[in-house]
């Protein structure tokens, strides 16, 4: 059975940071998928549309989603208003105005991306189903499916703080 | 590649993080006020004379938040902004501003020569006392 060091250094997930402010220290830990990884470096390069909603760019959403989650902050304000959402089969959903990302949490505060999409193009082709049986048929290949994966569908299985 | 820093540069990060924390505190503060049991979002939109799905998407962050519609949402919510610039403060043993893209794509750069050339910025909204509320307690 796999470790988080072992897929690590295997190159199957890699540890993705984001700069934190002076005074700040990661509370959670965040990784992606290559494939999660060389979509963000599109997104970065400007490879992707930039189409968006709000006041923010993808990428500046997405910095600050990770910021949120990597500094500790509430992910969830209430029922309404939340930057994260359980999907069915283990597989969490991270949100902002124009982007959703899927993936899993190896453990509590321990979450994998797996998946980035535009929020339109998820919700008009409903690519959710999709997204999680890909992210299940990646865990079993992983060998983690029964040890590195936190099954509850609270909030608060899946973030301590 | 077993680590992957997410550098989007120091003005990008400087304004998306900024209008985060604008739309959280606008949400805690709403959060709060309906525990109280003081505003719903239907009243709050009521009380603005707009229709509740522009205030869900202005808190949501799928609509622009002008000044003035922040300063309505605060007014609506009866809530004050405190607004203020201020220079980072410096301490030794502090993380430190990235200073390359590490990301595998593209060249990599300096971003701002590893000082931080943006003010801080900080937006509070809290609620407004009353002269009689703040004579009172101090009764």
């Amino acid at each position: 059975m796999p470790t988080i060091e072992d897929l690590v250094a295997t190159g199957a997930i890699s540890r993705i940071e984001v700069e934190l402010d002076g005074r700040e220290q990661a509370q959670r830990l965040l990784y992606g998928t290559p494939n999660f990884i060389e979509w963000l470096g599109k997104l970065i390069n400007g490879e992707e549309s930039e189409g968006h909603l709000g006041q923010a760019t993808a990428v500046e959403q997405i910095d600050q989603l990770f910021h949120s989650y990597l500094s500790g902050a509430p992910l969830i304000h209430n029922r309404q208003f939340r930057y994260i959402r359980a999907e069915e089969n283990a597989v969490w959903e991270l949100k902002t105005p124009d982007i959703r990302i899927f993936g899993w949490f190896m453990k509590r505060d321990c979450f994998v991306c797996v998946f980035g999409d535009w929020a339109d193009k998820v919700k008009d082709h409903d690519l959710y189903r999709g997204y999680r049986i890909a992210i299940r048929r990646l865990r079993r290949e992983l060998g983690v499916d029964n040890t590195l994966c936190v099954q509850g569908v609270d909030p608060g299985d899946v973030l301590s703080v | 590649m077993t680590s992957f820093q997410f550098d989007i540069g120091s003005r990008a990060r400087n304004a998306g993080r900024f209008i985060g924390r604008v739309r959280n505190e606008l949400l805690k503060a709403l959060s709060e006020r309906k525990k109280e049991g003081k505003l719903s979002q239907q009243e709050l939109a009521k009380k603005l004379e707009v229709h509740r799905s522009l205030i869900n998407r202005q808190l949501s962050g799928e609509a622009n938040l002008t000044l003035r519609s922040l300063a309505d949402l605060a007014w609506a919510m009866g809530m004050e902004i405190s607004f203020e610039l201020k220079k980072p403060i410096v301490e030794a043993g502090q993380n430190q501003p990235v200073t390359t893209s590490t990301v595998g794509h593209g060249q990599i750069k300096y971003i701002d020569g590893g000082r931080r050339s943006s003010l801080c910025q900080k937006i509070v909204v809290s609620p407004i006392v009353s002269a009689e509320a703040a004579a009172k307690s101090l009764r």
